[in-house]
């Protein structure tokens, strides 16, 4: 650990203190700990609370993902779900029982076994802390319904079929249940200690945890799972760099005092795809840009002008807002979810139709204004909000655009009466289930920030309940593509893009494998290597 | 009859006299007049600048992709921004936001700071304690913590900036006023003024407050430039104007994802701050030489 | 004297009481949900539910101030919703780094700010003086997030001298911890080249720091000198045949030390305020950086922590510095 070659400026910081400039090493390109190497990545979310059952945002699951193990994982683009703690799995015919068999050799860092009473128990740790990943399964799992049948088999009953069930397995990291009891203070299931401690099985274990700073990960030797990348290849480590500034974080990649970064401005990242020595990383996302009205006050209650504004926005703004790295939305759903359909007639720019859909409202000419709220600090819906008040005033529509922080935002949209007109709202969905998305249009939605439409729709109500439990999967889809045609027909929303998702890395990076069902910025640390001498 | 009463020169020759000695005292010192020269300029920029920038509608939600990020040239003299829009005139139109910014905060310190720095200091006794106590509490904390919290509470925008700074501006006028105000207290003019009877108000109006104004007046004018100072701050964390309403710290803060490859972004707003304050502060500290020359240290 | 220091020590009591009236009235003006925040943007009501029983938050707003009061008297801030562990934690891993940067930009704002007001005040009203007093002004005018992004332009990204951010680089283990400030820590175990390592990380956010701070200690510097110059006593030394040179650093400094650890009292708890925005620029991860983030976040009691943290501090350096003169100037003894 001793071992990191000296790069040039930390030279010139030795320099300050005492020798002179002899060891200068002009062109590191990574960190090294002996022959191996350590990976560093920069990005500008912190990881405040590392406990897998308590939080999850992208730089969280990152590292969640690399010190903890899950019953499965998704991988690959189209996503699959492979086996990991469990080798096989099966379930009933109505979908209600699920039984997961453990493979024999999977162990925590510490050394203890992985075994079926582990998973019994974060998965009731999840239930019970009721946080976190708890929504997923809470309606259908009681935590007593959970049973460790042997030392390698689990089985969970649930209340009712749930055809996505599986969906939400990957995202149920298993803690070590002995060394979170021996840190339990006041009945809090650990929560205090594995804040910033962890008790993994992942392919790395922590070393040292500065949540708003450095996250340093060690590779585990023996991995139970083993390297796919041969033994010889494997990281030594890996680094999470948090640096809040992209020109930080852009200058630390051309230092190559990173090896890959995220979160780049597209302009950046123009510039940067070609230079020598970079490679990008350019895929189809899966989160979803809306702007979501407010169908129950106001001006945009009336659909004519909700189909007003739909119709006169810049969809292609959107796109070059992004340099083209977007692509719109041809239904409420993303591509990558099960039954998505492209919806005839989705609105594009055309003013003329705008002007019409305006002239059947009860504010024929215009002449009121909108509130546009996003949340603050957040740049691309800054600027989306001035394209929105450009493309606006055509119809004489004025649009007074505010920057709320996101727990104000999210308090005012749970109720109909003080939901702004106007929200820009993105949703991530975390695995493909496509209820989770269909659900946005559901009355239960009221109160979630993808619910500030506060749409009320009993054929869409009827059709999401319906399809949720419904386990033959072509009789699912065909209720699916009658939701999203009613929910365009409806215009709750001004149905935007889907922004690409991008890293940069060094060319000495390999073994990047992207997977749409990650979140925004994570990437899954445990295949790549560095190749170079 | 004209004859009979002296003209205006003659009845304020003493007043004219002390000018003429302040405006050449202060037309001696060349940072003075660089600040008068900048202050003017600003003043001038704010009042026309709607009427001398080349594109006035880029600051009021125009956009123009396709010219977005372009380097300063003949026809964009400052460059133009991620949206398209002349920085230019965003710089000169934020000049009116900025004014309007300082003039309000200094100018609601100073009507809630004096009145009670004046009370404070000629009451004295249990007023005096309850009002510096007060006073003190503010002065304990560095005013941009407390207004980062207001403006965070509140949510960003010009106005809640400007709440947010008042409410953390006005003790230092208290201060500044009480000292003067409980020096002035027992001068003799005072006393003799308080032994013929003259009613507080009187005696605060006519005799306290006049004798305050050059240290308010300094204040005031170095102040100006320190709140414009503080409230770009404010939009510079993300606190700041709403857009598409021109504001100097609120280009910054977007413009420093640009950097540096589209250095003029950030660049040219920066510079305008700096020079604005700047101004302000030779300005105040041309006028503390010649109206408050024995506080001039510190 | 020991009445003086009691009356002094109950006052700030009392102001921090203000201080605290004043954070909780402010936290609570706006409707806002830290709890969704910290729930997730998926949670179901009932969890955020759970969250905000869990922290208070469900209880009307006076019970939750006279909680606040109470947790304060026993040394509890609060706990952070963002971070989920106690603000005191939080502070305390945060502080020593803030403390530090102020450390360093005092020392700068010393070393520099007192020569320069020599120099200026012997060549009183010549060229160098008047450069010196312009620059003194244009320090204070400096938007210093700003100024702060351009050097760190300039000397990291361009000239690659220096780091951009940070306090230390990614794969130096910081020093044994001692007091958490990386410069002592590594200082008191020797490892020279982690000290170096932090110094270059410490130098341009301690450089942007201590700018208004050294205009001012520059300012007083070059008024007591220059009357130190103008007394009797300097024109009889000089007359003792003293030299110009030698009367100059050994008098005017003497005299110059009170007036600079006052304005270093005073200045005290403003510039932990100021990190506020350097931090922002440079990731450095203080108090400031903590405050901002959990300030846009909208959870609030980071944001009074802090703020009653600097508070303190600075009512603490101002007792010190009367404390200081009262010690050294009796006069003032009796002045509440």
């Amino acid at each position: 650990m001793t071992h990191f070659t000296i790069g040039r400026r930390s030279a010139i910081a030795a320099g300050v203190g005492a020798a002179g400039l002899l060891a200068a090493d002009p062109a590191r390109a990574f960190e090294r700990d002996g022959n191996r190497k350590i990976m560093v990545f920069a990005g500008g979310q912190p990881v405040p609370v590392l406990d897998p059952h308590v939080r999850y945002d992208w730089s969280t699951r990152m590292i969640q993902q690399s010190v903890y193990d899950a019953l499965a994982k998704y991988v690959n683009d189209p996503p699959q779900i492979v086996p990991w703690l469990a080798e096989r799995w099966e379930t009933n015919a109505d979908q209600t029982v699920w039984t997961f068999h453990l493979v024999g050799n999977a162990k925590f860092h510490n050394g203890d076994p992985l075994d079926a009473e582990a998973v019994r128990y974060s998965f009731e740790r999840g239930l019970r802390l009721n946080k976190g990943v708890a929504w997923m399964l809470k309606d259908v799992l009681a935590p007593e319904a959970i049973q460790a049948l042997d030392v390698r088999t689990v089985r969970f009953t649930l209340t009712r079929p749930m055809p996505s069930f599986l969906t939400f397995i990957p995202l149920w990291f298993i803690v070590n249940p002995k060394q979170v009891q021996a840190n339990v203070a006041n009945n809090d299931w650990g929560e205090a200690w594995l804040t910033t401690n962890a008790a993994g099985s992942g392919p790395f274990r922590l070393r040292r945890f500065e949540p708003q700073s450095i996250i340093h990960l060690d590779a585990v030797a023996d991995y139970w799972k083993g390297w796919p990348q041969g033994e010889q290849r494997r990281l030594s480590g890996f680094i999470y760099r948090i640096v809040r500034e992209p020109a930080a974080r852009r200058a630390l990649l051309q230092r190559g005092e990173a090896d890959m970064i995220t979160e780049i401005p597209a302009d950046d990242f123009e510039q940067l795809k070609t230079a020598r020595g970079i490679r990008p990383a350019d895929h189809r996302g899966m989160t979803t840009f809306a702007i979501t009205m407010n169908t129950t006050k106001g001006p945009t209650a009336d659909i004519n002008v909700r189909k007003a504004i739909a119709h006169a926005f810049d969809y292609d703004a959107l796109i070059q807002i992004h340099n083209g790295a977007a692509t719109l939305m041809t239904s409420p759903f993303p591509e990558a979810i099960p039954g998505h359909v492209q919806v005839p007639g989705m609105p594009r720019r055309d003013l003329d139709r705008a002007r019409q859909f305006l002239a059947q409202s009860r504010f024929a000419s215009g002449g009121f204004e909108l509130e546009y709220v996003h949340v603050q600090g957040l740049e691309d819906p800054r600027r989306i909000g001035l394209t929105l008040l450009n493309s606006l005033q055509p119809l004489n529509i004025r649009v007074n655009i505010v920057a709320q922080p996101w727990p104000t935002m999210v308090s005012r949209g749970s109720r109909a009466e003080t939901a702004p007109d106007m929200v820009s709202v993105y949703v991530t969905p975390v695995s493909t289930d496509p209820d989770v998305i269909a659900g946005k249009y559901h009355t239960r939605a009221h109160g979630n920030f993808w619910g500030m439409h506060h749409l009320t729709d009993q054929q869409v109500n009827a059709w999401v309940d319906a399809a949720r439990v419904e386990t033959d999967e072509a009789k699912r889809n065909q209720l699916y593509a009658d939701i999203q045609r009613r929910v365009v027909d409806l215009q709750p929303e001004v149905f935007g893009m889907l922004a690409n998702r991008r890293w940069l890395m060094r060319d000495h990076v390999r073994g990047f494998a992207y997977c749409p069902l990650r979140l925004t910025g994570e990437i899954d640390v445990h295949p790549m290597w560095i190749d170079a001498a | 009859m004209s004859a009979t009463r002296p003209s205006f020169a003659q009845r304020h020759a003493a007043t004219l006299r002390q000018l003429r000695f302040y405006a050449w005292s202060f037309g001696r010192s060349p940072s003075s007049m660089l600040g008068l020269a900048i202050v003017a300029l600003f003043f001038a920029l704010a009042a026309f600048g709607p009427w001398i920038v080349p594109y006035p509608l880029d600051a009021t939600g125009a956009m123009n992709l396709g010219n977005r990020l372009k380097p300063p040239s003949a026809a964009h003299w400052f460059g133009t921004d991620e949206m398209g829009n002349d920085l230019y005139s965003r710089v000169i139109l934020a000049t009116r936001t900025s004014l309007w910014v300082g003039l309000t905060i200094v100018g609601a310190a100073t009507v809630v700071g004096v009145p009670l720095g004046i009370a404070a200091g000629y009451f004295g006794g249990a007023v005096r304690a309850a009002i510096m106590r007060v006073t003190d509490v503010f002065l304990s904390v560095p005013g941009i913590v407390l207004a980062l919290a207001i403006v965070a509470a509140l949510g960003p925008g010009i106005l809640n900036g400007i709440i947010a700074l008042a409410i953390v501006w006005w003790p230092g006028y208290v201060r500044l006023v009480e000292a003067k105000a409980l020096a002035l207290r027992n001068e003799p003019f005072v006393e003799a003024a308080r032994a013929v009877g003259a009613s507080h108000a009187r005696i605060l109006a006519v005799h306290i407050l006049p004798n305050c104004t050059s240290p308010i007046i300094v204040k005031a004018s170095m102040d100006m430039g320190l709140a414009m100072l503080a409230a770009a701050s404010l939009g510079f964390i993300g606190l700041g104007a709403k857009p598409p309403a021109p504001e100097w710290g609120a280009m910054i803060s977007v413009a420093r994802t640009y950097m540096p490859n589209w250095w003029w972004y950030a660049v040219f707003p920066g510079f305008a701050i700096y020079l604005t304050v700047l101004g302000f502060n030779l300005f105040g500290d041309g006028l503390r030489d010649i109206l408050d020359p024995k506080s001039s240290r510190g | 004297m020991i009445l003086f220091v009691l009356k002094r020590v109950a006052l700030t009591g009392l102001m921090l009481f203000g201080l605290v009236c004043i954070t909780f009235t402010v936290s609570n003006v706006a409707p806002s949900d830290p709890a969704a925040l910290a729930a997730g943007p998926d949670a179901t009501r009932d969890m955020v539910e759970t969250i905000r029983r869990e922290y208070g938050l469900d209880r009307p707003l006076p019970e939750q101030f006279v909680r606040y009061l109470g947790g304060l008297l026993q040394g509890d801030l609060g706990r952070s919703i963002v971070t989920t562990r106690p603000v005191t934690q939080d502070l305390a891993r945060y502080f020593p780094a803030t403390l530090e940067l102020v450390l360093l930009s005092m020392t700068l704002g010393v070393l520099v700010g007192v020569p320069m007001g020599m120099v200026s005040a012997v060549l009183k009203n010549r060229a160098p003086d008047h450069a010196t007093r312009f620059v003194a002004v244009s320090l204070v005018a400096l938007p210093a997030f700003w100024f702060g992004i351009l050097l760190q332009l300039l000397f990291s990204v361009q000239l690659e001298w220096l780091p951009t951010s940070g306090r230390l680089e990614v794969a130096t283990p910081p020093p044994p911890p001692l007091t958490g400030m990386l410069l002592f820590d590594s200082l008191a175990s020797g490892q020279w080249a982690t000290f170096g390592d932090a110094l270059s990380h410490a130098v341009l956010p301690a450089l942007v720091l201590s700018f208004p701070c050294l205009a001012s200690i520059l300012r007083v510097n070059r008024a007591e000198m220059i009357e130190v110059l103008g007394s009797d006593y300097v024109t009889a030394a000089r007359a003792h045949g003293i030299s110009r040179l030698r009367v100059v650093c050994v008098l005017a400094l003497r005299n110059a030390m009170l007036p600079t650890l006052a304005i270093i009292g005073l200045r005290w708890g403003w510039m932990l305020g100021s990190t506020v925005l350097v931090e922002t620029v440079f990731d450095w991860p203080g108090i400031g950086l903590y405050a901002v983030s959990s300030a846009i976040a909208g959870d609030f009691k980071p944001v009074m922590g802090v703020t009653l943290l600097i508070g303190l501090n600075f009512m603490i350096a101002n007792l010190i510095v009367d404390i200081l003169y009262g010690v050294l100037d009796p006069r003032l003894r009796t002045a509440p």
